[in-house]
């Protein structure tokens, strides 16, 4: 069996799992924000349950409209703290503690290899970077997991898209996924899971890894995965004291497909053209380009390395008189670090506006929303149209490395002309 | 179970900023049903006059009992369930189409509302056709071109008892109540 076949079969109590079986599984890990954790909570009162199965297994985090925009906003975040106190969950984390769910949920420690989660959210495919099933549910869903601990699923086969060689920077793992995208399409991996393997990802950063996992539901994919390996361990070790039981697939596991890519062959940072992640093309397709606002951060981009490559472009230099530039650290902990080494400085110097970790304008929740007819080139993981305030408005995906270049120039611009070796 | 119903034609990739547009999610009182559902079926695809994958008269005309034929892939994006409920608070009670993202998928059906995928199924149809959904058999009809065509769904085996308990909370209410009953009878 894959690892996601092992996963699933051992949390249904089943020796063997097969691809589009249905099974039922008990949950690791649940996890609710401030977007529909007032859904949830709605929904699990109305089934008349008073306590949820296990607190302990449930992390709340408020991550999209951090700090509160609006009275809404506001009520409902008030709504899901007396849930938390009323139902004695430890894992919450209030504005100003945490960050982004997706990212809390890895850099805290709380996801485990082998496990389960599920979350409120499309991008819980990010915590399969630790080797666990990870992967987004709706809110009348989440109010049954809240009662029963359990989870229906169908198993999903595995593409296993094996990357081999070095990517050579600027070029990220941000550019590999929309290169793998761009292969796949937006619905290429309908009902199965992306395994991660090849000697590019054992090269590749945790923070690296998780793009892929996190946008692996661009594919349409159930989850993403990788196998657990000494880094992995190494990282977890430094953030967790439970015990960590590694899985791996089995040597003659059997994949649905197997699509296999050279480093060597993304000849050039890629963007999404709008409105599908899956659109790429090489940046200089798209080059100059005309950019109302530049965007990093996210639960895909939003990590210290991103930050760093990209304070390594605007370090010294000044982004386009025109343009808006945002930052915006995936999590307190990575603002933290960020601040440290003198990147916060760099980005405000540079013309930037710092924001607090949030989601920020990743989607239409708070802060950084476009007008009419305006673009973004932004580092997150969707572009649909309208997306992101007017419905008229472009939005371009792409790494931190060409966001921050083509925030200098105020257009689409390639890193490579402004990158410097750290 | 039998579904009847006009279909509305949809094209490939329907996403869920377009079904449903994120700054619309904090909206809507959860905790009053029908203020929730009033503001979630005004809400939803406010931006359709620009889609080409939905007919533009959609949001108008749109009735009770209407059913989606859509092309590959609908549903794809986000979790938020408020994209199957925009549909569902407009009178629609079925989609259909040549595929369907995971989580919408599961969302539609959750709230009793059967989302069938059945690849090839959207050449068949066109808006204002009558179909026929027979959910038991796995049939679906096209009663304009006399035309049949058989699905297989991977679901539970629970789930049609769920979709006529009128969706998931409310099932999982019945069976409380039976286990209710149950332990009051000992």
């Amino acid at each position: 069996m894959t690892l996601v076949e092992k996963i699933l079969a051992k949390k249904a109590g089943r020796k063997v799992v097969r691809p589009d079986e249905i099974v039922e599984v008990s949950v690791d890990l649940a996890m609710i924000h401030d977007a529909l954790g007032a859904h949830t909570i709605a929904k699990f009162r109305e089934l008349g349950i008073e306590k949820v199965w296990d607190p302990t297994r449930i992390v709340v985090v408020l991550d999209h409209y951090v700090p509160n925009k609006d009275i809404d906003t506001a009520k409902k975040c008030l709504n899901i703290k007396k849930f938390v106190i009323e139902q004695g969950i430890e894992n919450y984390y209030e504005v100003g503690k945490g960050g982004i769910a997706h990212q809390v949920l890895v850099e805290k420690g709380h996801v485990l290899p082998g496990t389960t989660l599920v979350g409120v959210d499309s991008h819980t495919t990010t915590s399969g970077v630790v080797g666990a099933f990870a992967t987004g549910i709706g809110v009348d869903e989440m109010a049954v997991v809240f009662k029963t601990g359990r989870l229906w699923e169908r198993v999903p086969g595995t593409i296993r898209i094996n990357v081999e060689g070095k990517l050579v920077p600027p070029i990220m793992s941000k550019d590999l996924m929309l290169f793998i995208l761009k292969r796949l399409g937006v619905s290429g991996a309908l009902f199965k899971s992306l395994q991660y393997t090849g000697s590019t990802i054992s090269q590749m950063s945790i923070a690296g890894r998780m793009v892929l996992t996190n946008m692996a539901i661009e594919s349409g994919a159930t989850n993403g995965i990788i196998e657990p390996d000494q880094k992995l361990v190494d990282f977890l070790r430094a953030r967790t004291d439970h015990s960590l039981e590694v899985i791996q697939s089995d040597r003659d596991a059997e994949y649905a497909e197997t699509l296999e890519f050279q480093a060597d062959d993304i000849k050039e940072p890629m963007v999404a053209v709008p409105p599908k992640p899956s659109n790429a093309v090489g940046v200089t397709e798209v080059e100059g380009t005309r950019i109302d606002q530049a965007f990093i951060g996210s639960c895909t981009n939003g990590r210290l390395e991103d930050l760093r490559i990209a304070a390594g472009i605007l370090k010294g230099r000044k982004a386009d008189k025109f343009t808006k530039v945002i930052v915006i650290p995936a999590s307190q902990e990575v603002l933290k670090a960020a601040l440290a080494e003198g990147l916060i400085a760099i980005f405000v110097e540079a013309g930037a506006v710092v924001g607090p970790p949030t989601c920020g304008p990743c989607m239409e929740a708070h802060m950084g929303i476009l007008g009419p007819g305006e673009v973004c080139i932004s580092t997150a993981n969707r572009n649909f149209q309208g997306r992101v305030g007017d419905v008229t408005a472009k939005i371009y995906l792409a790494s931190p490395a060409t966001v921050a270049a083509s925030a200098l120039k105020g257009e689409i611009s390639d890193p490579r002309e402004f990158f410097r070796e750290a | 179970m039998e579904l009847k119903g006009q279909v509305w034609k949809f094209g490939k990739d329907v996403d869920t900023d377009e079904l449903f547009a994120g700054r619309f999610i904090m909206g809507g009182d959860e905790t009053s049903q029908s203020q929730y559902q009033e503001f979630i079926a005004r809400s939803g695809l406010s931006d359709v006059g620009h889609r080409e994958n939905i007919p533009r008269d959609f949001l108008t005309k749109v009735a009770k009992g209407d059913i989606i034929v859509a092309e590959e892939n609908f549903g794809i994006g986000s979790s938020r369930q408020q994209a199957a409920e925009t549909l569902k608070f407009k009178g629609v009670q079925a989609v259909v189409a040549d595929s369907i993202h995971r989580i919408f998928f599961r969302n539609f059906w959750n709230l009793g509302c059967p989302a069938i995928d059945l690849p090839g199924i959207s050449a068949e149809f066109e808006t204002g056709h009558e179909i026929v959904i027979n959910l038991r058999q796995g049939t679906i009809k096209n009663l304009n071109t006399g035309k049949e065509f058989e699905f297989h769904l991977i679901i539970p085996a629970w789930f049609i008892d769920m979709v006529e308990a009128g969706g998931l909370i409310p099932y999982h209410k019945s069976l409380q109540n039976v286990e209710g009953k149950n332990k009051s009878a000992k």
